[in-house]
């Protein structure tokens, strides 16, 4: 008879590995048996299998004291306990990354075999990232050891239908295994038995004894909070994450505190954001993104504005332009204490905001409400005040610092001959003059070119001005177009002809009137902004004719750098500059020319903390590279599917002849608060929301609520059996290995 | 036959499927399914089997499984169910009427102890509770004896001078969850050994008729002496199903009894179950020894065959009973059956050995120890509980 004893934990294929050693005699004929040792503390409990394998019929049922052979599936119970009885000769059979050699002292005189089947199991996929299940690839190394054949692992392995990984870490092991006999006489240890129960009345009722089961884990969970997608997408820098959990409870007032924090401009950004946090956004996977403009602006709507505290410092900073990265700047640094003067060229503060956002699509109600919030903390601001580069260099010697965020003021013009001049007109200077009530185009008809949101502007502002017609022409397609892609829709909608694949080559003036000549296009390979180039296509055959009374020009902006001191480097946001000056800082399109609000708004408030650091001595913070919350790491299936929820529309007919908003926001159906709803619809992404998924799954209670999104694993009593690891929704939890201790 | 190696629960299960399979010319079978370790697997395998002509009925407890077989048996359905320990108790009162309705139900046994405190090991408290039920009682030593027990378990309990339950009893985790190697019956050898069940009271519309109404205490006591009787016809129909099964299957499964060198014995061991196989080698071992020691297997606890037992023990003058449960106040619920079979032998020393309760390993050394000690001594004592301390 052979008599073999396997060494595990409960719950990890111990006794399934004991079931299949048997299953390799059984096929070669032999009589087996196989049998585990069942405890009521299973799971990750100290666990023994047995094996016995004759010519005979086998009527032993007691468990087997002097093996053979011995097989320890994990390496934590690898001590010299675990040899005990083995007769001589016998094989002790090793999970253990570590050669044969280094347990010459745990083990003399015995026989060691040693295989890495941690790394082996989990090469090949099996188990779970947070617990490896190693039987199979032992199984493969004790084959080898026992004088059996790959072709009786595989057999035993096919018996219980067990495939894929599990033969392939079996051969991985049957081919790796090292074996050396260690030197010395062979020690006999006692086995370890099992604490003894008190007495049923000694203790009250029970009598179980106390097992402190966290000396089981070979892995310990841990909580770690990952970056989340959107978060981290946001231009602005706002905790997109952190403020949709405060609206998915219902609480607006802590969601617009967290905004807040990083921008001034929920109910702007709400509404005119391309949202890059939705384009990132990992419930994409499982449905639709979660409509977080939207929830932004209901939040800028329902949460109530903090009151803002008094400049408490001495110093004052400059910012020059009331845009939204000055005013950005002029916000943080007024939260940080200082006092703040905002130079504006205009008569009305919110640069581009005001002059090129047309009031359907950010109303002025709104604007007006958040640019007087910037200025209620401490912030003046005088319109009408331009400033050049003789008045900047004054600035810096009245104020402690000046941040220039004058934006994009150059406009590139087409050279399109010089015939009907008069009827071209730049995009952004028609929007300044619509915006003042002093544009006409009622009745005729229009072509924009251009395929920003500029040209969107434009083009919806003149069909709501009475434009018989109003056509873009663009030189690549829509797919390619920078302008958001819902403000498309909307222009489609209500009528705006997109002309894909042309661009204008000359104007002339026909019969009818002037007439705009453009070229058909094909799209080559892409360029370096990663979008395909427009190619002309050659002949006369791709010119076409587009009779027009006006031409709209919106291709762009470029900085106007001449305010800036002659030869300014820009380092950064810092100018670099004489000593004896106050620090000059630039921000928004002017140095970045991102073109969004959101990265204006995050623009100006990383200069505000520099001008703080500077003007305090303080560090600044560096922000640090984060692990992001990746849609790897999060648990889709878990999540039922839902619709997003989505702004109400203004009807197609009256937004054609209005300015009123075309976007709505939520509608609340009944019983239903839409806002929150929404909200909700966000996973929470590596970040801990409570959900106790974990404490659920849990089965040995020690995953205990500590407050504050925290929870503490009770290790004295974890088993690291990992479940909290494999069930935790949204990557929080983690296992990582115990602290090593193979060899005692 | 075909050889396989599985545990003992599976080859119960395949064995209670065969038999419910074999019943598929008649009105089919149906199993009450409600998982307890360590029968659970059982359940598992039935659940997983597709059925020709019946259906396993997964319920909410043991109590309603049970319910389950008095509803399939009574429409005559050969009825099957499994269970263990705390399971059982909560099932008993429908244990007790599946047998007063007179039912052929076949339930399955792994022995597990009664808790609390919780204890999921082999002990055989649990079906002993049912030792006043109108049910038979088997008790297996191995996966074989379990298979074939399972089939002869149905032929006896159908049979029309008994019509009576059958419990057949495995040892938890011992035989339960310990994979060996056994030979599974055919289901084509099954179907002949294994008659189309025709329950003689089974409901039939054309006949419409009250069962389990309330009856006159006469008609009460008339019921049990009728039951009395249906058992102790129990010997004669066994012995039939076993000639049966072995010119059906080609072996012989044990009797009631099995006796072990006690023709000649002084000293003889009675053990049931794994006890049993442990008992065997070091009976063996005594023997190789020079001493006259003998082994007596139980097998059938209910029917009691007392003469059979008497037969079985032999000329020994010393009888050691292994009890693997305990009935406070009293003693080894074996004990007490052999205490009252062996009247007719009061010069016999019998002494009670209570070990292995909860699923304690009893060692050949303690059995050892046990055969010294009864062979010391001239009188029986009270019933001895053999702790570590004495082992």
């Amino acid at each position: 008879m052979i008599e073999i004893v396997v060494h595990g934990r409960g719950g990890r294929g111990g006794v399934t590995l004991a079931k299949l050693i048997a299953g390799m005699y059984f096929r070669r004929g032999s009589y087996v048996q196989a049998f585990g040792v069942y405890g009521a503390e299973r799971s990750g409990a100290p666990v023994q299998a047995y094996v016995r394998v004759d010519t005979e019929e086998i009527t032993a049922h007691l468990p087997i004291t002097e093996p053979d052979h011995i097989v320890v599936i994990d390496p934590s119970l690898i001590t010299a306990a675990v040899a005990s009885g083995l007769r001589a000769g016998g094989w002790l059979v090793l999970n253990s990354p570590l050669e044969p050699a280094a347990f010459a002292q745990t083990f003399p005189g015995c026989c060691v075999a040693t295989l890495d089947a941690n790394a082996i199991a989990s090469a090949n996929g099996l188990g779970s990232p947070a617990l490896p299940i190693v039987n199979t690839t032992m199984l493969g190394a004790a084959a080898r050891l026992f004088g059996l054949h790959v072709a009786d692992v595989e057999g035993a392995l096919d018996d219980v239908g067990l495939k894929g990984g599990n033969p392939a870490a079996a051969r991985a092991a049957y081919d790796s295994v090292l074996t050396a006999a260690m030197p010395g006489k062979v020690v006999r240890v006692a086995p370890q038995l099992p604490p003894r129960s008190l007495g049923f009345l000694d203790d009250g009722v029970g009598g179980l004894p106390t097992i402190h089961t966290g000396q089981w884990a070979s892995r310990r969970p841990h909580s770690r909070e990952l970056a989340a997608v959107c978060s981290e997408a946001c231009p602005a820098g706002n905790d997109v994450r952190g403020f949709l959990q405060a609206a998915a409870r219902g609480d607006y007032d802590a969601a617009l505190s967290l905004i807040l924090e990083t921008s001034p401009f929920p109910g702007i950004c709400g509404r005119v954001c391309p949202a890059p946090c939705m384009a990132g956004c990992n419930r994409a996977q499982l449905d639709e993104a979660v409509n977080v403009r939207e929830v932004e602006r209901a939040v800028a709507g329902r949460g109530r504005l903090p009151e803002p505290g008094k400049p408490r410092r001495a110093e004052r900073v400059a910012v020059v332009g009331s845009g939204p990265a000055g005013l950005s700047a002029a916000y943080h640094l007024g939260r940080l204490g200082y006092g703040v003067t905002v130079f504006e060229a205009d008569p009305e503060s919110g640069g581009l905001l005001r002059r090129g956002i047309p009031a359907y699509r950010l109303p002025r109600d709104i604007l007006d409400r958040e640019v007087d919030f910037v200025l209620r903390h401490g912030v003046d601001i005088e319109t009408g005040h331009p400033v050049d580069r003789a008045e900047l260099a004054r600035l810096r010697r009245r104020y402690a610092a000046v941040f220039v965020a004058t934006g994009l003021q150059g406009t590139p013009s087409l050279e399109l001959g010089g015939a009907c001049n008069g009827a071209v007109l730049q995009g952004l200077d028609f929007l300044e003059r619509a915006c003042r009530g002093e544009a006409s185009v009622a009745g005729d008809s229009l072509v924009v070119v251009g395929g920003g949101n500029t040209a969107m502007d434009a083009a919806r502002t003149a069909l709501r001005l009475g434009a018989r017609d109003v056509r873009v022409v663009y030189r690549r397609t829509r797919d390619e177009m920078p302008a958001i892609a819902e403000e498309v829709d909307e222009a489609l909608e209500e009528g705006v002809e997109l002309r894909e694949l042309e661009a204008p080559v000359r104007i002339c003036e026909a019969a009818t009137g002037p007439t705009l000549v453009c070229r058909r296009m094909r799209l080559g390979k892409p360029d370096g902004s990663g979008r395909r180039r427009p190619v002309p296509v050659e002949g006369d055959e791709a010119l076409v004719e587009l009779p027009c009374d006006r031409l709209l020009l919106a291709l762009g902006q470029s900085p106007d750098v001449s305010v800036l001191p002659k030869g300014a480097e820009i380092r950064g946001c810092r100018i670099a500059g004489e000593k004896e000056d106050a620090p000059l800082f630039v921000g928004g399109d002017l140095a970045t020319g991102e073109g969004t609000v959101a990265a204006a708004v995050g623009s100006g408030r990383l200069a505000a903390a520099r001008i703080h650091a500077l003007l305090d001595g303080s560090e600044t913070e560096e922000p640090q590279p984060h692990e992001l919350a990746g849609p790897d790491v999060i648990a889709l299936d878990r999540f039922p599917k839902t619709a997003q929820h989505k702004s109400a529309m203004l009807a197609v007919d009256e937004r054609r002849r209005t300015f009123l908003e075309v976007r709505r926001g939520f509608v609340d159906e009944e019983g239903e608060d839409a806002t929150a709803a929404e909200a909700a619809r966000c996973l929470s992404c590596g970040a801990c929301n409570e959900c106790e998924t974990c404490v659920a799954y849990c089965p040995e209670g020690v995953v205990c609520p500590a407050g504050g999104h925290r929870y503490l694993f009770d290790y004295e009593y974890c088993k690291g059996c990992g479940l909290c690891a494999a069930q935790c929704p949204r990557g929080v939890i983690v296992m990582e290995d115990c602290a090593e201790e193979v060899c005692t | 036959m075909s050889r396989a190696y599985v545990t003992g629960n599976h080859a119960a299960g395949h064995a209670l499927a065969a038999a419910g399979e074999a019943n598929r010319r008649a009105r089919g079978c149906c199993g009450g399914a409600y998982p307890i370790t360590p029968q659970t697997e059982i359940i598992e395998y039935l659940m997983a089997h597709a059925f020709a002509r019946g259906s396993v009925v997964p319920v909410e407890s043991e109590h309603s499984a049970m319910g389950v077989c008095i509803g399939a048996a009574l429409a005559g359905a050969r009825a099957f169910t499994a269970s263990s320990a705390n399971g059982l108790l909560y099932m008993m009162e429908n244990v007790f009427a599946a047998g007063y309705y007179r039912l052929p139900v076949v339930m399955v046994v792994s022995n597990r102890t009664l808790g609390p405190p919780w204890n999921i090991w082999a002990d055989q408290g649990d079906s002993l509770a049912l030792r006043d039920a109108p049910w038979l009682q088997f008790y297996c030593d191995s996966h074989q004896d379990l298979v074939d027990t399972i089939l002869v378990a149905f032929r006896i309990a159908e049979d029309l001078r008994v019509l009576l339950p059958a419990i057949v009893a495995q040892d938890g985790f011992l035989l339960s969850h310990t994979q060996m190697v056994v030979d599974l019956p055919e289901q084509e050898l099954v179907d002949g050994y294994l008659p189309p069940l025709d329950l003689p009271h089974h409901l039939d519309f054309g006949r419409p008729r009250m069962y389990g109404g309330m009856t006159w205490p006469r008609d009460t006591q008339r019921q049990r002496a009728d039951i009395q009787a249906a058992m102790d016809r129990v010997p004669e129909v066994l012995d039939e199903a076993l000639d049966d099964f072995e010119r059906s299957f080609g072996r012989r499964p044990v009797s009631a009894f099995s006796a072990e060198q006690t023709g000649d014995a002084d000293i003889v061991v009675v053990a049931c179950n794994t006890l049993a196989e442990t008992a065997r080698e070091v009976v063996r071992a005594r023997r190789a020894a020079g001493e006259r020691v003998g082994l007596v297997r139980v097998k059938l606890f209910r029917p009691f065959l007392r003469q059979a037992l008497v037969d079985a023990v032999g000329p020994a003058s010393r009888v050691a009973v292994l009890d693997r449960n305990h009935s406070p106040g009293s003693g080894g619920i074996f004990w007490n059956e052999i205490a009252t079979s062996l009247r007719s032998r009061p010069d016999v020393v019998l002494q009670d050995y209570i070990v292995g309760l909860g699923g304690s390993d009893v060692a050949p050394a303690v059995i050892d120890g046990i055969i010294r000690d009864v062979g010391t001594r001239d009188t029986a004592a009270d019933p001895i509980f053999i702790t570590e301390a004495v082992a």
